[in-house]
């Protein structure tokens, strides 16, 4: 497993996207925060009520570049053929799928959270009433991070099982944003609660909510395991596949 | 689980029994078996579709065999610990990113052994890839991919290597740069599998040959015995009294036929007879001929004699002889 590690650190570091990747993503989660923080009118003195959840705005965003970065992890090497120099280097499957995705955790997390406080710094330079330093702040931003790794490890399961580049972005980004989309467009409140409720991106978001939990469609921590759920079962899924399956 | 047997001490090759696959209702398999043994470089040979990459394939446990084992020093390669330090390979569908450098390339491979970059440069010497080992390997001629490919494949120092069409878009002075490269690690005592559709290309490498044909061995052995059986005691006769020749070969055992190896006007092929004797034969009967030569086989003529009956989309319904 410490080679496998090794061999995907190297692999990582040795191409240019991914490095390319993650600065974009960085960036437009700051960028879309920033924004969202100076469109937002405030008339009362907590900005709406949570200032926190407003400054993670760029999170929605900063999803996707991670997102295309994990399909490529797994999915550029089909597209090359490579994955069967991979897999010739790490016969154990499993092994291979679990290096990948714990590369792809470390990287994503670093990132993750210098976008996650980029984005409350600039919420704090830019709402008259920044957010409050305390308990639900604290699980809004460590969540945020934490929802950043799993939706990587839910591209990473999907385009294990998929294969295919194009594919697993269009079925990874579908899965995150369909949801919300669906919501919004049924008109019966019990389904609209309960697509917010299964979806990786709405159940997951929940964690960035400092205010109003009583109304928020699920809780914060059972949302983000709703994500990890989903991801659990990509990874599952696609591990078992990779193990099965002809290369 | 059954009791397995006693390990077998150090079995080095590969040792390939009765696989079979299927791909939908296609059988890509059928009882494929033979052995690849320490210095000889082994030829894998057969037309496209005979089941060449597949095999090669099943070997490396990148695809599973419906039935029948195929093993790596006694073991299937999927239960190596360091594989590349036991089976080295080539294949032709695993092509390095177009944006990493060959350098790179070949530096997570070694750290996914445990191996250090002062390997990976050793073996970029080795191939002679140095001056372009930090350029995009997007950029290699195809040429120059192979010898990264080598490279990969002689990284763990492994005792056998498995190549799979390894001369595909090299140019001449590849070709014999591999050449030598293949017969000097056989010549070190490893064990070398190499691959191709064409024959021509075994002609100076392989000591031995492992014929395929629809999935299956349709004949496995030395380069010399295939020869020697494939030659026969044919004779080519130039004579521009066939007719006359004809008659009194036949008459004296032999077998005469129109056509053979070289066909042209006047020419006859003998079988059944030295070409001394058909000699003197002709020349006690006062038939005059222009040429008798004993014709010697090459491994084209091998190849086609056996692949024949197997090759799955036939050129013409007839195959000339």
């Amino acid at each position: 497993m410490r080679s496998a590690l090794h061999a995907e650190w190297t692999k990582i570091r040795t191409v240019s996207a991914p490095l390319r990747l993650l600065l974009g993503g960085v960036a437009a989660t700051v960028a879309l925060s920033a924004a969202a923080a100076s469109v937002a009118t405030c008339t009362s003195p907590t900005c709406g009520g949570d200032p926190t959840r407003l400054s993670l705005t760029g999170v929605i965003l900063g999803q996707a570049f991670v997102a295309v970065l994990a399909v490529q992890v797994i999915a550029g090497e089909y597209g090359t053929g490579m994955i069967r120099t991979t897999l010739l280097a790490t016969p154990r499957r499993t092994v291979t799928l679990a290096a990948k995705a714990v590369t792809l955790t470390g990287v994503v997390t670093a990132a993750g959270t210098v976008a996650v406080l980029g984005s409350l710094l600039a919420g704090r330079f830019i709402l008259p009433a920044p957010s409050p330093v305390d308990g639900p702040a604290l699980r809004a931003t460590v969540g945020s991070i934490l929802y950043l790794t799993l939706i990587a490890l839910l591209g990473l399961g999907l385009a294990t099982i998929l294969r295919d580049s194009a594919t697993s972005i269009g079925t990874v980004l579908g899965v995150l944003y369909l949801f919300p989309v669906l919501a919004q467009v049924i008109g019966d409140p019990q389904a609209q609660r309960l697509l917010q409720r299964a979806g990786p991106m709405s159940a997951g978001l929940a964690v960035q909510a400092t205010t109003g939990l009583d109304d928020l469609p699920i809780g914060p921590w059972t949302g983000l395991a709703v994500t990890a759920g989903w991801a659990a079962a990509a990874l599952f899924t696609g591990g078992l596949l990779l193990h099965i399956r002809d290369a | 689980m059954k009791p397995t047997a006693i390990r077998e001490p150090a079995a080095t090759g590969i040792v390939v029994a009765g696989l079979r696959k299927r791909y939908g209702t296609t059988p890509a398999l059928d009882g494929m078996s033979f052995t690849v043994r320490p210095g000889l470089v082994t030829g894998l040979v057969g037309p496209n579709g005979a089941g060449k990459s597949t095999t090669m394939r099943v070997i490396l446990g990148l695809d599973a065999a419906d039935a029948g084992t195929a093993l790596v020093d006694g073991r299937p390669y999927r239960s190596l610990r360091r594989p590349l330090n036991h089976l080295g390979s080539l294949l032709d569908a695993a092509a390095p990113h177009p944006g990493r450098s060959g350098r790179d390339h070949l530096l997570w491979l070694a750290h996914a052994q445990g191996l250090t970059a002062r390997r990976v440069d050793q073996v970029i010497d080795q191939v002679g890839l140095t001056p372009a080992a930090r350029r995009k390997a997007g950029g290699y001629s195809l040429g120059m991919r192979q010898r990264l490919g080598i490279a990969a494949a002689l990284l763990g120092d492994p005792p056998t290597l498995m190549l799979d069409e390894p001369f595909n878009g090299m140019d001449p002075d590849g070709i014999i740069w591999t050449r030598r490269l293949l017969r000097s690690l056989a010549a070190q005592g490893r064990a070398v599998l190499v691959s191709s559709h064409l024959m021509g290309e075994m002609q100076d490498i392989a000591d031995h040959l492992v014929v395929v044909g629809r999935g299956r061995a349709v004949a496995d052995a030395a380069v010399t015995e295939l020869l020697a059986a494939a030659s026969g005691d044919r004779v080519v006769l130039r004579t521009p009294a066939a007719a006359h020749a004809t008659r009194i070969l036949t008459r004296a055992g032999a077998t005469v036929t129109a056509t053979g190896p070289h066909t042209g006007p006047d020419t006859v092929t003998v079988s059944g007879l030295p070409a001394e004797r058909i000699v003197t034969l002709l020349g006690g009967n006062a038939v005059p001929f222009t040429e008798v030569t004993a014709h010697r086989a090459t491994l084209e003529d091998v190849y086609l004699e056996l692949t024949r009956e197997t090759v799955e989309f036939p050129t013409s319904p007839q195959a000339p002889r």
